[in-house]
């Protein structure tokens, strides 16, 4: 586990700094209050120092990489929304989030530090999971886009989808954990494929079937995808039984298909995908923007503030690694997915690691969320899968998703703290080399 | 479990390598398909959103295209303006969003547009790796402002308005002047460009590199290089009956003239078809003929040359199958002889130059707009056409033509000037008005070529109004 990351801190920040020095001294930028950007980099160098403190064990690497996410996050915000009418403060809003972010992550790490506690409320977690994602259908539930994810609260809207899934792969990695033995073991064929007894399946078949189906019918696709793959991928890992990828390759196909049939909107994404140029001005028009302001960007990027990412509808939230790819070109686009696969290398190291099942397969859990959520907006706004709406983890605009992935990030540090604790106190530990079985 | 964990690892890694290769796929391999995609506006966008650079004459002042700034509420956009306008349009082109552009204009695109093109000065890496603005570079052209404007004004007042003058530097191959008539305003271009590209007397055509006519007797030039070459000298003696008959065709002089024995020199100077046909038959052949027509560049569509050129022609049949009456034509630069202005005053000038004939230059320098120079093209020899010799003989034949020929209107006091008419049959309308001059003839400065369409009589169209623009440049120090 890396336990100090004070050099890297500093050098996210400063990617942060040159990127807004850039935008206000090169693009001439009206430049917003100084005093946001010292807040921006006090908060984040304090949780740092916060979670140094309070556990010094964890893998620590995972907060700069937070810190050049959100960084990158709030400069590429800031320079598509500051002279348009009627979002000119939204950067502000967006750091105003990452602060309340790391606030949650901070009272994380504070009073959760047994965090496993949180497995005996799996079924509990399960049941608020599924309400939750069932308040949108509330008269307080609102439609953006044509998807019904918004729940509003008074001063904010909040999407519930975004706390419901971490609350699920708890779910998932408490139930696994306690039956992945039975689960692993064979007693009838389907089809060919040995399966287990059908009991065990009902708990995590029905939390499966329910969260998925509301968020069909909320046309929530990215979330559906990500809500599908997720669960199968812990039932892999916890039982090392490919057939249920098989399976799960097959329901996909099935399921897939009946939502192309019943839904318009998901014909429209495929057909948008398949040929955008059917329509090049309609459907057609938001990928095949993208599309041309990636291309745009070319090997270095068109600089910072240079490109046209503006004409792409929704750029600050699904869209904003076209605008990255576009100024940044394609040697800052790898650099960024770069970032993320280091975070998701810190995830998984952490999983091999971590001593007991249930938080194996809970960090396992977030940090697949967390790369399969990139994967699939990343490969949508870059034409090599159909669009899904969801928000880049940390980088795109959107409150519930920033803290909902601070979360995710500091239920990491904690089953990291552990493994990390057992490491330095040479207690029971077992050094499992990387590469081997 | 710890084996499936790093799996499911690979799996996302493989994933992240994907996007990278997607990426790759848009930015590097498809990049260019996609700028150009119709349904893409950024380039122009891009390209009404910073200034180019300015189109400068010769004498690096003159300016004569520029990009004004005009406030939009979408931000600053920049509008191109032709401050001199119509004489100048042939060479300058115009620049438009949605016409394209021509000339040199797009011949020099990746100097003028703040986009194109690598950086070039420490300056120009800075502001693009910032996305700073980048204002284009400024193009330095060749031509004498003064003569490309009066060289316009004598077209614009010929008897038939249509026609092109080309005037070049023999020695360092510069255009001095390239002016066509009619031509067109580049200024609005976008609200008048469907009514001249309709228009009947085809003003966006360059009448001086696009167009190709018959060069008739200006063509002799060529014929008598390959006469001398073939062992003629200037002063044997030729007869001239005033009909010259072939199978299937009979040459006859200008004007059904007859002028007995004369020498070779004093058959240029008269411009006696019969000699030269005569000559070309019997002495030089099809196959030498089209040879020196190729040394002097006929063929060649001149691809290094910012403007389109139609390569000149001689026949469409290889010289082995020519009629006698083919070759007898073509010797008088009729027939299927084609050329133009711009053809006709690089032979002109290759004579002037001891035979030599030297890169035909538009621009001189490329300047950042800091005034650095970045491209500063040389004087470069495109190849000895003919030997110097040959050269200096044709050169006193061609100011005997003024001399012997009584072209008093071609002379300037104290000044050698050498010429040769050219009256060519066009098949529709009046005859091609053609001459072409350099002067001074002991060491020449500037060579000419003048062409008026359907302008009549050579020393009464062309010569005249090439007199007054070799005087102006001369004496007047144009």
């Amino acid at each position: 586990m890396t336990q100090r990351a004070f050099t890297p801190m500093v050098l996210a920040l400063l990617v942060t700094t040159l990127g807004f020095a850039t935008l206000i001294f090169v693009q001439e930028a009206a430049s917003p209050p100084l005093v946001y950007g010292a807040y921006y980099a006090g908060t984040l160098f304090a949780l740092y120092v916060g979670v140094r403190l309070l556990l010094p064990h964890s893998d620590v690497l995972l907060l700069p990489i937070v810190t050049l996410l959100t960084g990158i996050g709030l400069v590429m915000v800031f320079r598509l929304t500051y002279d348009v009418e009627g979002a000119e403060t939204l950067a502000l809003t967006q750091a105003v989030w990452i602060l309340i972010g790391s606030g949650t992550m901070f009272l994380l790490v504070l009073f959760f530090r047994n965090y496993d506690r949180l497995f005996d409320y799996k079924y509990l977690l399960a049941i608020a999971a599924v309400f939750l994602i069932a308040s949108t259908f509330t008269p307080l539930g609102y439609t953006v886009n044509g998807a019904r994810l918004w729940v509003d609260l008074g001063p904010v809207g909040f999407q519930p989808s975004e706390f419901a899934r971490i609350a699920l792969v708890v779910f998932f990695a408490g139930y696994l954990a306690e039956k992945r033995d039975v689960m692993a073991a064979t007693s009838r064929g389907f089809l060919g494929i040995e399966l287990p007894a059908i009991k065990y399946f009902g708990p995590v078949a029905l939390v499966w079937a329910a969260s998925l189906g509301l968020l069909v019918f909320e046309k929530d696709l990215g979330s559906s995808l990500l809500f599908f793959a997720v669960p199968l991928l812990m039932l892999y890992v916890a039982t090392g039984r490919i057939a249920y990828i098989l399976l799960g390759g097959v329901l996909f196909c099935f399921g897939s298909f009946a939502t192309f049939l019943l839904f318009d909107h998901v014909q429209v994404r495929v057909q948008s995908w398949l040929d955008p140029w059917q329509d090049p001005d309609g459907t057609g028009f938001q990928i095949l923007q993208s599309i041309f302001n990636i291309a745009d960007g070319g090997l270095l990027g068109t600089g910072l503030g240079a490109g046209f990412a503006q004409t792409i509808p929704e750029v600050e939230t699904d869209f904003v690694f076209s605008a990255i790819a576009s100024e940044l070109g394609l040697l800052g686009a790898t650099a960024i997915l770069l970032a993320f696969l280091a975070f998701t290398y810190r995830g998984i190291k952490i999983a091999l690691l971590a001593e007991d099942d249930a938080s194996k397969l809970l960090s396992f859990g977030l940090t697949a969320m967390f790369a399969l959520q990139t994967l699939i907006i990343v490969g949508g706004v870059t034409k090599a899968i159909p669009l899904t709406g969801i928000t880049l983890p940390f980088v795109s605009y959107g409150g519930s998703s920033v803290v909902g992935n601070f979360i995710l990030t500091g239920l990491l540090l904690l089953v990291s703290e552990r493994a990390g604790r057992r490491e330095a106190e040479g207690l029971a530990y077992k050094k499992v080399p990387w590469g081997s079985p | 479990m710890n084996a499936h964990l790093r799996r499911s690892f690979y799996l996302f890694a493989a994933g992240f390598f994907g996007l990278v290769a997607m990426l790759a796929y848009w930015q590097v391999y498809s990049r260019e398909a996609l700028a150009n995609n119709p349904e893409n506006g950024f380039q122009t966008q891009r390209s009404i959103s910073s200034p180019r650079g300015l189109i400068l004459a010769g004498d690096g002042e003159t300016v004569l295209a520029k990009s004004v700034k005009r406030e939009t509420p979408q931000g600053p956009v920049y509008d191109r303006v032709y401050p001199l306008g119509a004489p100048f349009s042939n060479v300058v082109g115009y620049w438009s969003t949605r016409y394209g552009a021509t000339g040199i204009e797009i011949a020099n695109n990746t100097d003028l547009s703040s986009i194109a093109g690598e950086p070039q000065t420490l300056d120009d890496l800075i502001n693009r790796a910032t996305g700073g603005p980048q204002p284009g570079n400024n193009v330095v052209l060749t031509l004498d402002p003064e003569l490309q404007e009066l060289a316009y004004q004598e077209l614009q007042g010929s008897l038939t308005g249509r026609g092109s003058v080309v005037a070049i530097n023999p020695k360092t191959g510069e255009i001095l002047a390239m002016a066509s008539s009619p031509s067109f305003d580049p200024n609005n271009i976008d609200d008048n460009y469907p009514e001249l590209a309709s228009a009947p007397d085809a003003p966006l055509i360059n009448r001086a590199t696009q167009s190709l006519y018959p060069p008739g007797s200006v063509f002799k030039m060529i014929t008598a290089a390959a006469a001398l070459e073939a062992g003629v000298s200037p002063e044997d003696t030729f007869f001239d009956s005033g009909a010259y008959e072939l199978p299937g065709y009979t040459v006859r002089n200008f004007e059904d003239k007859e002028y007995g024995e004369v020498t070779f020199t004093r058959a240029l100077a008269y411009s006696i078809n019969v000699v030269f046909a005569k000559i070309a038959v019997d002495i030089v052949g099809a196959k030498a003929l089209t040879q020196m027509a190729l040394n002097f560049g006929f063929g060649d569509p001149y691809d290094d040359f910012p403007l389109p050129v139609s390569g000149s022609s001689v026949n469409s049949l290889p010289p082995d199958q020519w009629t006698t009456g083919t070759l007898a034509q073509t010797a008088f630069g009729q027939g299927e002889v084609q050329s133009n202005s711009f053809e006709m005053a690089l032979v002109t000038a290759a004579i002037a130059n001891d035979g030599r004939m030297v890169e035909p230059r538009l621009v001189r320098e490329v300047r950042s707009p800091d005034g650095i120079i970045l491209d500063k093209p040389t004087a470069s020899i495109r190849r000895q056409a003919i030997p110097p010799g040959t050269a200096s003989t044709l050169n006193e034949m061609m100011q005997q033509v003024i001399i012997q020929g009584g072209l008093t209107e071609a002379e300037i006091p104290g000044v050698k000037v050498a010429g040769k008419t050219g009256t060519a049959e066009s098949g529709n309308g009046n005859a091609h008005s053609w001459w072409i001059t350099f002067a001074p003839a002991d060491d020449p400065e500037i060579a000419m070529c003048v062409m008026v369409e359907n302008g009549g009589r050579a020393d009464r169209g062309a010569l005249p109004l090439a007199a007054r623009l070799m005087r102006a440049y001369l004496e007047e120090g144009v």
